[in-house]
């Protein structure tokens, strides 16, 4: 008998005509280990809720063990059979103190306590928080939440843990932790289903769905998808436009630019080598010309004469003057060139976050000085208000915020507060509109509320740039979002760095720090670090950071590792690949 | 100071962490506690008998190691009312109030009365502040809502829930942290779009009215925290009936006698008010 089982499982929510889940067959063995990827809304959240019969099918069945989630029995067993692990680390928190939390699930199985002691014990210890256990929840890091979480459902002896995007919010290195927790799992015979946006960590899986307006789409093995096996299953038209249009992995990414067969999991240094052994490959030692692709994308900027925004011995703590008094930055010196495009980078809880407001004034600095464009923060004459607009901040999940009924007049509400009105407002809110992908007319009268999560990023970012100020200081803006969007994002943020605006941005990716002129480490509070992107990942970078390398830049480090320097230093993958072709 | 921080103004979870015989005892005898020390601070008219809640809190805190002044931390806010408070007793006089007047400056007279009863009111606050600090600072989070489990526990018989009640009080617990970063990073992205918050500028009016478009996305925000917080619990099969609990809080040696002496205190405020009278 198969483990689970969707016997044409039909799923619609009761306010909406739209099919999230359209005739779904799947059957899952004990054991596996599933990626589910597919564009925002394609319903793969839908699909790890009905495993735990959070959702019901509106027709069809699903069966854990052969019993059917519509009838009481059969629902209990999917609750303790699969267990969830959300997105969001701090909103799945049930208690106050971290073993109440795990004990949670086994208290409502109405287990003796004696059970629940040991359950909690070896939950702790297998997700490696033994060490915490009296702590309170919410002073964890967002990396061990999550691994609270899955202590959370493994308590409740869950045979499956289904992980909805439970990366997405980590920093490089809860990822990688949470991954390797992934893999120990399936190693000690749990079935993992893991839902992401990140085709690299789909790879990791043994087989691969792609969802596509809640139908499968594709059903097989990453190598089919993304590595060896991709070409037969193209030719056998097994992969549709939505699975085409998810990208690849970097790795294979990389391989097929430069005309190798993709291979899944492969490591720089395997991809390296067989660069080397490319029978076209005979000049590359040779090359030495330092205007390498990358170099020459990026128009030089001259020197800069002025800045936008300057910190001098910045500091600042949480909760000051309190018995909770928490330092969130020490002595922070840093100067950003005006027009110059720059990314925060580090752990979570580096200070990324804090920097950024402080620059908008939004918090204060406890000591040292901030100015932006010139202005001195601490000033008490000055209104605050008139540098906050000259550099608008989009918070994470700026979405959030979003109040207004209809989403033209979301975006007027900084204009309008600039004093604009009439034709000129209408054009400002216009342009602002297009320039993130949301066509005016269409989108002007559009109830806020029902647009998609996309979509509401998009319409916050669009209030933002509606400011039109002479910097934009982003925090996070593509995180969570699917491929499709955050490209989309990405190009609308390069714009305005083209246009002259000063971008400031922090990010946990790696390959979109790359693309800044200037990297700014954060670590504990500290600036660790600063520079241009090709001197911080290829001269300077430190593990110590807790940060990855752009996948583009440990290839060229293992191709000098082999003794093969390409004189150049591209970071992103088709700078590479043009260099090497 | 310019810049925004809801969190600094959230003032729960002052717990102070430690194994002291006071800290260890269990949560429904430092309710009992709480319940007749705050009794006696209300209810006794005497100067001594208002004291003594104070009086033990102070020797209680001591034995848990807990300095007085971080006893008395509540009390500062509660200052300016209150001043008010005394200075409406200055202001309206008493009917057939016939004791010696104090001070007179103009129309407004400080009588023996009245002047007895700003006393009994600074003293009152003071007491019952000291009392809500000592048990804010020996319990913990999750002992308070257990706390109010275990003491409700023989209300059960009468269709009273207290799991469902106690775990209603504790998530509002934790919502109250959720519900300020909320807020603060909603006002963050006003505020960066021109609202006005934290900027040093503008009148109350101008003010307040900044917070009207906060309004609307904090409470969908709540509303979204709440559907993602119960379906996280759902997910693990959250049971109304016939839940069984991890944290369970052995006896201290001689608990009983402290909860006589909870009792007895209460009395003894009682007695002292019948004989000073």
């Amino acid at each position: 008998m198969p483990f689970i089982e969707l016997d044409h499982v039909f799923f619609s929510y009761p306010e909406s005509p739209r099919l999230v889940l359209d005739n779904l067959c799947l059957t899952i063995q004990a054991g596996e280990y599933i990626a589910v990827v597919g564009a925002n809304g394609s319903g793969k959240s839908s699909l790890l809720r009905m495993l735990n019969a959070l959702r019901v099918p509106v027709s069809g069945e699903l069966r854990i063990d052969g019993k059917a989630s519509s009838c009481e029995e059969g629902r209990r067993a999917a609750r303790s059979a699969v267990g969830l692990v959300f997105q969001s680390p701090a909103d799945q928190i049930v208690s106050s103190s971290v073993e109440e939390d795990v004990a949670f699930g086994p208290e409502n199985l109405g287990l003796p306590r004696a059970e629940i002691v040991a359950r909690v014990d070896s939950a702790l210890a297998a997700v490696g928080l033994a060490g915490e256990r009296r702590r309170a929840s919410h002073f964890l890091s967002a990396g061990q939440q999550q691994r609270l979480a899955v202590a959370g459902v493994l308590a409740m002896n869950a045979r499956c843990i289904a992980f909805d995007e439970a990366t997405a919010m980590l920093d490089p290195e809860a990822r990688e932790m949470v991954l390797r927790l992934m893999d120990g799992l399936v190693g000690s015979g749990k079935t993992v289903i893991h839902a992401t946006h990140d085709m690299s960590e789909a790879s990791l899986a043994s087989r691969l769905l792609v969802l596509d307006a809640g139908a499968i789409v594709f059903d097989g093995s990453p190598e089919e998808l993304f590595g060896e096996g991709r070409r037969a299953a193209r030719s056998a038209g097994r992969i549709s436009e939505a699975a085409e249009a998810l990208g690849l992995p970097d790795c294979a990414a990389l391989a097929v630019a430069l005309g190798l067969e993709p291979r899944i999991r492969e490591s720089a240094a395997s991809l390296a080598a067989r660069i080397i052994a490319r029978p076209s490959a005979t000049g590359l030692a040779l090359r030495t010309d330092p205007t390498g692709h990358d170099a020459a994308r990026r128009p030089a900027r001259a020197s800069p004469e002025a800045y936008a925004f300057e910190l001098k011995g910045a500091s600042h703590s949480y909760l000051r003057g309190t018995a909770n008094e928490t330092p969130s930055l020490r002595g922070i010196d840093l100067d950003l060139p005006l027009g110059s495009m720059v990314a925060f980078v580090g752990r979570t809880g580096s200070g990324k976050s804090t920097a950024l407001q402080l620059l908008d004034g939004l918090v204060a600095a406890s000591s040292g000085k901030v100015s932006a464009f010139g202005l001195d923060l601490a000033d008490p004459r000055i209104d605050l208000r008139a540098p906050r607009m000259r550099a608008p901040l989009s918070v994470q999940r700026p979405e959030s915020a979003l109040f207004e009924l209809y989403a033209g007049d979301d975006v007027a509400f900084g204009p309008r507060n600039l004093g604009l009105s009439g034709k000129v407002l209408v054009e400002r809110v216009r342009h602002a509109m297009e320039e993130t992908g949301l066509g005016y007319l269409e989108f002007r009268d559009r109830q806020t509320r029902t647009l998609s999560g996309g979509e509401k990023r998009r319409l916050a970012l669009a209030g933002v740039l509606a400011m039109d100020g002479d910097a934009l200081l982003l925090d996070e803006p593509t995180s969570s979002l699917d491929p499709a969007t955050k490209r989309s994002i990405l190009d609308f943020v390069g714009g305005a760095s083209r246009r002259g605006a000063t971008v400031v941005m922090a990010t946990h990716s790696m390959e979109e720090a790359a693309e800044a002129d200037l990297v700014a480490v954060f670590a504990e509070g500290r600036l660790v670090a600063s520079g241009h992107p090709e001197s911080i990942f290829f001269d300077r970078f430190d593990p110590a950071w807790g940060l990855r390398r752009p996948f583009a830049c440990e290839v060229v480090l293992a191709l000098e590792d082999l003794g093969f320097p390409i004189g150049a230093r591209p970071l992103s993958i088709p700078a590479l690949a043009a260099a090497l072709s | 100071m310019k810049g925004i921080e809801f969190f600094r103004n959230v003032s729960i979870g002052l717990y102070k962490q430690g194994d002291s015989y006071v800290h260890r005892l269990t949560p429904a005898t430092k309710y009992l506690w709480l319940a007749s020390l705050m009794l006696s601070g209300i209810a006794s008219s005497s100067y001594i008998g208002a004291l003594l809640p104070l009086a033990l809190c102070l020797a209680i805190g001591g034995v848990a190691g807990i300095r007085p002044s971080f006893l008395l931390r509540g009390v500062k806010p509660l200052l300016p009312i209150l001043a008010i408070s005394a200075l409406l007793q200055a202001v309206f006089s008493w009917p057939g109030d016939t004791s010696t007047v104090l001070f007179s400056l103009g129309p407004f007279s400080l009588t023996a009365k009245e002047g007895r009863l700003v006393l009994m009111t600074a003293i009152r606050t003071l007491s019952l502040m000291t009392v809500i600090g000592l048990f804010t600072s020996v319990t913990s989070e999750g002992e308070s809502v257990h706390g109010i489990e275990d003491t409700l526990a023989p209300f059960a018989k009468l269709g009273l829930h207290p799991q469902r009640l106690a775990l209603a009080v504790g998530i509002a617990l934790r919502f109250v942290p959720i519900l300020a970063g909320e807020l603060e990073s909603i006002a963050k992205a006003q505020a960066s779009r021109g609202a006005n918050f934290g900027s040093g500028r503008g009148g109350p009016i101008a003010k307040a009215r900044a917070y009207l478009p906060l309004f609307v996305p904090v409470t969908i925000r709540a509303l979204e925290r709440a559907e993602i917080l119960a379906e996280a619990m759902e997910a693990r099969g959250y049971a109304e009936e016939g839940r069984t609990r991890l944290a369970s809080y052995p006896r201290q040696k001689g608990e009983s006698l402290v909860k006589l002496a909870a009792l007895a205190a209460c009395a003894a405020s009682f007695i002292i008010d019948y004989v000073f009278k």
